[in-house]
Order: structure tokens, then C-alpha cells, then sequence
């Protein structure tokens, strides 16, 4: 394969400068960059335009505090770069008792600083904590949202047998989409999940598959619901985990999809 | 009109480089003062979750302070070395995040795009370095760049895909995306030269 030519290779300046260029092309710009200039200047131009990219994004925003833990932390770089820089020199004629007293004080502030690092990782964990408790929280208010959609309908998908697992099923027919929320579901055995299946026109339709929580809960969100043909009621049966076109097992659960009193 | 640099600007941006070179750790406070708005904005915009946008900025922040030294003002500005340090910190928090989990709904949850007013970044009211001019004349300049052009340069920059990952993504020619990027970004440096931060000597 032919190297690219010269004029080529300077048409890459802006995709470097974004950082766009595969390994390859990256080292064969570089090169020719070395002993172009001008093609360094372009490079610095187009960093330039990169670095105000993101202006152009609406104002994210940030906490009042992130000044004083970037100086934190860049103490810390400084401690490590500057290790002796605050120590007397061993040949010094400090006292004995000065030493002491000095040492007690370095003790002292080991110990400061010590609980001072516990204290920065327990705040950064906690900050991580909240943070994923905040999206689990923002994922549930949108459940909560769609379920209390004007128009959603509930059904209930239970077992004759056995009175204890149960499926609630939210659809919106407006959006042919439904939610499921499973409770108190038995563990399925590994290579299998639960299986939905619409029964349409008197036939079973296949939908998605999923496994229970070790709790027993389980959420499925944006169900298709099939919507040329009569639906009339949904089941669940267990099977291969990635689902079968047909049923193979016996069916667990089961509910009519028709409100009371309708045709 | 335009406005290159603060005029009131006491120390120049490289000689605050050079300061954090010899060890002042408040010349990192005043680059903050300055470009931390920014480097925030861009790492919000690559990680969309703020707990990660901060952790990318202190990050950022930190590796500027260790290479501080190697900064070389011919390169370019301070802001554009800042800008990419943060981008790829981001990026790396990104990848590790997409190598833990491949799919996470809650990545998803948090999209800047659908989270606006979060509220304002807190700079000093005195502070000289107000992007609010930079800003609307980058937006007003991101307007006259075809949509095709605008995709492909923030994926790029944004998401850190090569050209060649771009036309696999969009199932476009590779040809077509160099160019795209190639235009699209001459369009961006004529419309945007007067905006340049501040250089070095």
C-alpha cells in the first residue's frame, strides 16, 4: 500500500486535532508534521477550535465546592512531587528535645492527615452512592409515570395453583406497550428464563424473556404488544433463556387482557 | 467585538503553566478560575453523570499540575491542552465504565441533553474570564456547519471514535466522514478565529 501524499497527509490536521486518526495514520502525520510548521500551526489552530467544542453544549453546571477539591488534590500531587521540601536537614543543631516535640507533632499530623484521607474516600463513596441512588430513584419515577398514564390498563397474570408469585401488566394501548412487574417469582434454573407470550387471535405470540431477582421481583419495561389481531389474554411459561418461538413448558401464570363486562 | 484575551487579565496563561511547573499550587487555582467552567462542560457532555464530570475535573486538573513541566506553549493554548486532558480523562472513565457494565440503563438516565438547567457555574462575579461571548458565538458558529458535519466532529471529539469507527457507526464511506470532519472544522477555525484562547508567547 502507497503512503499517502504530502498535501493528503496536512488534510488530516483537523481529525488529528480531534484526536479522529487510527494508530497508523496518526504515526505517519506525525512524522510529516515534525518538519512542517506551518502544518504545527494549523494543528495548534484546529486544538484551539477542539477546546471550544465544548462551548457550543448548553451550561452544565457544577457544585460550589469542586475549587477546593482540585487544590486538594493537587496538594497531594505536591506532597508526592515535594516530599522534602518542608523536612530539616540531619545535620541540623536542633535540640533533642525539639526533635521529640517535633516528632510528636509529625505523629500528630500522620494521624490528621490519615483521617482526613478516610474521611475524602468515605465522602467520595458516598457521593458514588447517592449518585446511583438518585438514578435508581429518576428510573422508578419514570415506571411511575408510565403506569400512571390516562388510558394505561392493569391486568393480573396469576397461578391457579399456587396463590404466592403474581405478574402485574401495565398496557398502554395508545403506545401498544406495556410494562410487567413480577413478585415473589421463583428462581429459574441457569440456560432457562420466563418466557411472556401474548395469546392473540387464540394463538400464542412470543414476547420477551427475563429472570427474576434473588427477591423474586422482576421489571420489564417498553413490552411490544402485538396490535393486528385480537388480543385476549398473556401467559408465562419457562424456557430456554433466549426464548422459544412456541411454548415448550406448561404455563405458570396466566391472565385475561380484557376488561370485565367487555366483549 | 471579539475578545482574544482579558485585557485585565493579570498573569498570562502560561506563566500560570510555568508557576504550577515550579511547584505553586495556586497558580492551578486561578487555570480553574478560568477554564474550570469549560473543562467541566466537556466532561459532563463525554461522561453525563456530574459525580464523574467533577472526579474528571480534579483528575484533569491534577495531570496538568504533574505536567505542568512538559507544557510547551508552542503547541498551542493552555486551554486547548486543559480542554483535551480533560477529554481524555472522560473518555477513560467512559471506557471503564463500558468495560465494566456494556449495558447500563442508568447510563442512559442522566444525558445532558435532557437534564438542562442544573443550575450556574459559580465563578466570581469579577472574574474576566466570562465565556458568555465565547459561548454564543461558538453556538452561532456550530449553527452553520451541515448536521452531517456537526455528527461527525462530535463524535469525534465527544465520544473519541477515529474516522474509521465513525463510517463504520453511521455506514457511511470513510471518504465521506474525512471530509466532513476536514470541512467542517475549516468552516469552525474561520468562523471561530477571533474566539481563540488566549496564546501562549
Amino acid at each position: 500500500m502507497s503512503r499517502p501524499e504530502q498535501g493528503s497527509l496536512r488534510d488530516l490536521a483537523p481529525a488529528y486535532a480531534l484526536g479522529a486518526l487510527g494508530p497508523e495514520e496518526m504515526r505517519d502525520f506525525e512524522a510529516f508534521m515534525a518538519g512542517s510548521p506551518e502544518t504545527q500551526r494549523e494543528v495548534a489552530e484546529f486544538r484551539d477550535v477542539a477546546a471550544l467544542l465544548a462551548l457550543g453544549e448548553p451550561e452544565a453546571g457544577t457544585v460550589t465546592d469542586l475549587r477546593n477539591r482540585v487544590l486538594a488534590r493537587v496538594g497531594e500531587e505536591k506532597s508526592r512531587r515535594f516530599p522534602g521540601s518542608r523536612s530539616g536537614s540531619p545535620g541540623s543543631r536542633i535540640p533533642p528535645a525539639v526533635w521529640g516535640a517535633l516528632a510528636a507533632s509529625l505523629i500528630a499530623v500522620i494521624g490528621l492527615g490519615a483521617a482526613l484521607l478516610s474521611l475524602r474516600g468515605n465522602l467520595a463513596r458516598l457521593n458514588r452512592d447517592l449518585a446511583a441512588r438518585q438514578e435508581r430513584l429518576q428510573a422508578r419515577e419514570a415506571t411511575l409515570n408510565a403506569i400512571l398514564e390516562p388510558g394505561v390498563e392493569l391486568y393480573q397474570l396469576t397461578s391457579s395453583g399456587d396463590p404466592d408469585p403474581g405478574i402485574q401488566l401495565f398496557w398502554d394501548r395508545k403506545r401498544s406497550s406495556a410494562i410487567i412487574n413480577g413478585f415473589r417469582l421463583k428462581p429459574v434454573p441457569d440456560g432457562k428464563a420466563y418466557q411472556l407470550w401474548f395469546i392473540k387471535d387464540g394463538k400464542p405470540v412470543p414476547s420477551v424473556t427475563f429472570r427474576p431477582e434473588a427477591t423474586g421481583h422482576a421489571r420489564v419495561e417498553q413490552v411490544p404488544v402485538p396490535t393486528d389481531g385480537k388480543v385476549s389474554a398473556a401467559a408465562i411459561t419457562v424456557e430456554p433463556a433466549g426464548g422459544s418461538p412456541q411454548p415448550t413448558s406448561p404455563i405458570l401464570l396466566v391472565g385475561p387482557l380484557q376488561k370485565a363486562g367487555a366483549g | 467585538m471579539p475578545r482574544p484575551a482579558p485585557a485585565s487579565a493579570p498573569v498570562a496563561d502560561h506563566d500560570l503553566v510555568s508557576r504550577a511547573a515550579r511547584g505553586d499550587e495556586q497558580a492551578i487555582g486561578s487555570l480553574y478560575d478560568r477554564y474550570g467552567g469549560v473543562l467541566y462542560a466537556v466532561a459532563y457532555r463525554v461522561v453525563g453523570q456530574r459525580a464523574d464530570a467533577e472526579d474528571v475535573v480534579i483528575e484533569a486538573f491534577a495531570q496538568a499540575w504533574r505536567d505542568a513541566t512538559r507544557f510547551e506553549a508552542t503547541r498551542g493554548s493552555v486551554a486547548g491542552w486543559l480542554t483535551m486532558i480533560a477529554r481524555s480523562r472522560a473518555l477513560d472513565v467512559v471506557r471503564a465504565r463500558s468495560r465494566r457494565d456494556r449495558i447500563t440503563a442508568s447510563a442512559a438516565a442522566d444525558q445532558p441533553q435532557r437534564s438542562p438547567g442544573m443550575g450556574d457555574w459559580r465563578a466570581d462575579p469579577s472574574d474576566s474570564y466570562d465565556h458568555a461571548e465565547r459561548r454564543q458565538q461558538v453556538q452561532a458558529a456550530l449553527q452553520t456547519l451541515s448536521p452531517p458535519q456537526r455528527q461527525a466532529i462530535e463524535l469525534a471529539f465527544f465520544e473519541g471514535l477515529s474516522q474509521s469507527e465513525i463510517a463504520e457507526r453511521l455506514k457511511e464511506p470513510l471518504g465521506t466522514i474525512k471530509t466532513r470532519v476536514r470541512l467542517g472544522m475549516q468552516k469552525l477555525r474561520d468562523s471561530l478565529r477571533p474566539f481563540f484562547f488566549e496564546r501562549g508567547p
